[in-house]
């Protein structure tokens, strides 16, 4: 505990801590990292230096930690990562877990800036990492620990990405599709953190479209379709007959992401047209191929009359992310097609200007600690289920923002966030509904308490967990929608 | 508040309150113990012209009116309380029901005015119309809840149908791969390594069939789907945790410790609650507040059929009682009912596979 820059994590972290500030910080995501990075440079290689000296003493608390986390069950089921958010971190009590978790975090800091700062040294981070993998595993006990462990890997596959010539596409943990399925289901009972982005979004398209007979959705990312199937179930139990409205959906795919990913947007449309078959929704669904990352609306096949929608999901756990600047070209195109209504859900994480890479690393970092703290008020840690949802969604879900922050730094920094963006590119904000709200603190109620519903501006609702902003759906609609 | 003033500025006239009409000036008071004084048309047309004469009825005083409208019998007292309600835009409309034959021009002159008065927003809607609107926002909050949970159950449908196709062409290895986890496993869970095994081979799902649309509002059938949806998760998460012991095996979601009764755990689906043991005062709260939604809702809604529907839906989404999920169809009065017979693991894969999934 006498790491130099203690006090700023300190610091950092009672931002959190703080009743109040967790209360009034709904506004400003403002952390003091800035002060962080300055005593950084100066103090960092004393850090380095001091963890590395620590490494023997480390070893006493931790083969007493071992025995201690059984006794400690309550303690360590109350969930933190000990990095979250009102949980109530109080630094330098228990010896055990929280001392361990922090110390995790010093590593993972120190490994992150090693790897990419002013200071890069591949050796350094080479060595942190293998310090961090013998104190972590996925199988661990605590949040922070497993936190820990996913961090650990994202940062060596970054390493060896760099260093091998063959950029071989590694991947020693590919699920098939019944296990990623599974996964999602079991994240969705888990944590609202899906469906709040689905189902909020699904609201808002059916209030826009309720006087359209023909329904056109161009969807950026289709994934399984499930938002789809909750739609077609809506549009169903509004209207039948011969009221009912066509619903046809466009789901783009991209070549860059590899056959696989165009077969299974395919195979998503067999499904949905199968669904909509089930239960008598009239459906058409159109695939339409990318063949790089700009989109352009001469690819999609319009219909006079169709009331475009355009569906933005960008907060679910992903493989091959979708660069900003392939969501910029889609949404700046669609625009032209003057859409009704333009869904936006996304993360609120990584995207903050330019703040630097370490910034960005522990906003990640604070992210899905806050994500883990979540799951384990939904899922114990200890339930395999868990575990296997981590293994197939969270491990890569880290892994891929992990390269998402360090190789797009241009990118990422190009603009402060999305609403902003939109707002200055063309759309105007679309209020959110009594419904909508309604229904997203019901879909809240179903899941513990922790979770919570935020208004953000008019256009849009945030989903939280305690002080931490998690995902947020945000609803527009072109500028020139007058006629 | 009536008392408090009338000492000031009510003693001249007090004597002349009980007098029902007073002569020529047209005053009409209420026979009450406490008159009050009737506000007709032509009167407050009088009044409004005295206003206008006077600037306004912001440079109005009551005393100023009184001395303009020369009015025999009216009181400041009577001014000051209408004076103030003109101000607010506020009309009281139903003291000229025995005149609305009267002209068109004047009243909308009155609405103009009353609305400039009230420009600062602060016309208030009537009892009346505040009670539909809390109804109305009841209803709505209802409806919400019901099609909410239509929309987790669609798509919680159409997961498993992905699932199930993506089961049955992995049949084949998930087979090879529970005969080993029997095999291998010896003294783990011999009940758990069958189950898998049996899911794995039992009759092969169709390929994209889908149940009718009508079971999503059948809630009988919800016991099967979430039975069915988790023995694929079950037979999956087997998969991959056939090294640990069988403790660690089952799947208990929402519970911060294990529970030996893995059926029953894991029927709560789409709707899931932490442990009663651990939650309940949290449970128990937001199931209060539904609680008085739904009395609040009784209240105000004369459709009393409709509304026990909602109830009973609203119960499988308030689903207090996390720990039977397959009940989604009770009502919530017992918090915790007995455990279903049919919830142990075999049982429910039985029934799995008569659900309609096959």
């Amino acid at each position: 505990m006498n790491y130099p820059y203690e006090d700023f994590l300190d610091l950092f972290f009672s931002t959190h801590t703080d009743p109040l500030a967790t209360a009034a910080s709904t506004s400003s995501n403002g952390y003091s990292l800035n002060d962080l990075d300055i005593d950084w440079d100066c103090d960092f290689r004393d850090v380095i230096e001091s963890i590395m000296g620590d490494e023997g003493a480390m070893m006493e608390p931790e083969s007493e930690a071992v025995p201690m986390l059984h006794d400690q069950e309550g303690l360590c089921n109350s969930a933190s990562t000990g990095l979250s958010v009102a949980d109530g971190v109080s630094f330098g009590e228990p010896k055990t877990d929280e001392s361990k978790g922090l110390r995790l975090v010093h590593l993972l800091v120190a490994a992150a800036d090693a790897s990419t700062g002013a200071n890069k040294s591949r050796e350094l981070t080479r060595v942190i990492l293998a310090r961090l993998k013998d104190l972590v595993s996925p199988g661990d006990r605590t949040n922070m620990e497993r936190l820990a462990a996913h961090f650990t890997n994202g940062l060596s596959k970054l390493l060896e990405r760099d260093s091998v010539l063959c950029p071989q596409q590694h991947r020693d943990d590919v699920y098939d599709q019944a296990d990623v399925i599974s996964a999602f289901e079991l994240l969705q009972n888990m944590s609202p953190y899906v469906n709040f982005g689905y189902l909020t979004a699904t609201q808002a398209i059916l209030e826009a479209v309720k006087y359209e007979r023909r329904i056109h959705i161009v969807d950026y990312d289709i994934n399984e379709g499930v938002q789809w199937a909750s739609l077609m179930q809506a549009l169903v139990s509004r209207n039948t007959g011969p009221s009912a409205q066509h619903l046809r959906i466009t789901a783009l795919s991209r070549a860059t992401n590899g056959k696989k990913s165009v077969a299974a947007v395919q195979e998503t449309g067999r499904r949905l047209t199968a669904f909509a078959d089930s239960i008598g929704q009239p459906f058409s669904y159109q695939h339409c191929k990318l063949d790089t990352n700009a989109f352009s609306t001469s690819s999609l096949k319009l219909v006079r009359g169709e009331a475009v929608v355009i569906n933005c999901m960008l907060h679910l756990p992903r493989f091959s992310h979708q660069t900003p600047s392939s969501v910029i070209s889609f949404l700046s195109e669609a625009k032209t097609l003057n859409p009704k209504l333009v869904t936006l859900v996304h993360e609120e994480v990584g995207l903050m200007g330019n703040q630097g890479f370490l910034y960005r690393f522990m906003d990640l970092l604070h992210q899905f600690s806050a994500i883990f703290d979540s799951l384990e008020a939904g899922l114990s840690i200890a339930n395999p289920a868990r575990g296997f949802v981590e293994r197939v969604f969270i491990g890569p879900w880290v892994a891929n923002w992990l390269t998402r922050i360090t190789a797009n730094d241009a990118e990422v920094e190009s603009f402060a966030s999305w609403p902003q963006w939109l707002e200055t590119n063309g759309f105007k904000p679309l209020e959110v509904s009594f419904t909508n709200r309604c229904q997203a603190k019901l879909l809240l109620s179903l899941f513990n308490d922790g979770f919570r519903v935020e208004e953000l501006g008019q256009n849009g609702l945030v989903l939280g967990w305690k002080s931490r902003r998690l995902v947020s759906a945000s609803f527009w609609a072109s500028c020139q929608t007058n006629q | 508040m009536f008392h408090a003033k009338k000492p000031s500025s009510m003693n001249g006239s007090y004597e002349n309150r009980a007098m029902c009409v007073q002569g020529d000036s047209g005053l009409v008071l209420t026979t009450d113990p406490k008159p009050r004084l009737r506000w007709t048309v032509e009167l407050h047309e009088r009044f409004v012209d005295a206003v206008a004469q006077l600037g306004g009825p912001d440079k109005a005083t009551p005393k100023t009116i009184m001395r303009v409208m020369g009015v025999k019998g009216l009181t400041l007292y009577h001014l000051k309380s209408h004076l103030q309600k003109f101000r607010l835009g506020k009309q009281p409309h139903k003291e000229y029901g025995d005149h609305s034959t009267k002209e068109g021009s004047r009243a909308s002159a009155m609405d103009i005015q009353r609305n400039v008065a009230s420009s600062s927003g602060m016309m208030s809607r009537n009892m009346n119309e505040m009670q539909m609107e809390v109804q109305r926002r009841l209803h709505e909050q209802l409806e919400v809840q019901r099609h909410l949970q239509l929309r987790i159950e669609a798509q919680g449908k159409y997961m498993q149908s992905i699932l199930e196709r993506a089961c049955q062409t992995l049949a084949g290895e998930n087979m090879a791969a529970a005969t080993a986890a029997a095999a291998v496993g010896g003294g783990y869970k011999g009940n758990l390594g069958s189950s898998s095994l049996s899911a794995a081979v039992g009759p092969p799902p169709h390929p994209l069939s889908f149940p009718p649309f009508q079971d999503l509002n059948i809630y009988g059938n919800t016991t099967d789907q979430v039975l069915d949806h988790h023995n694929f998760h079950h037979q999956n998460i087997e998969n991959h945790f056939t090294g640990n012991n069988a403790a660690d095996t089952n799947i208990y979601l929402g519970k911060k410790r294990p529970n030996p009764n893995f059926g029953n755990d894991v029927r709560k689906g789409l709707l899931m609650w932490s442990d009663q043991d651990h939650d309940l005062s949290a449970n128990q709260s937001i199931d209060d507040e539904h609680r008085i939604q739904i009395q609040m809702a009784t209240h105000v809604s004369t459709d009393l059929d409709s509304l026990s529907e909602i109830y009973e839906r609203k119960s499988g989404l308030s689903g207090d009682e996390g720990n039977n999920g397959g009940k989604l169809l009770e009502r919530p009065s017992p918090r915790r009912s007995p455990l279903s017979p049919m919830m142990n693991p075999n049982g429910g894969l039985i029934q799995g596979r008569n659900s309609p999934f096959g």
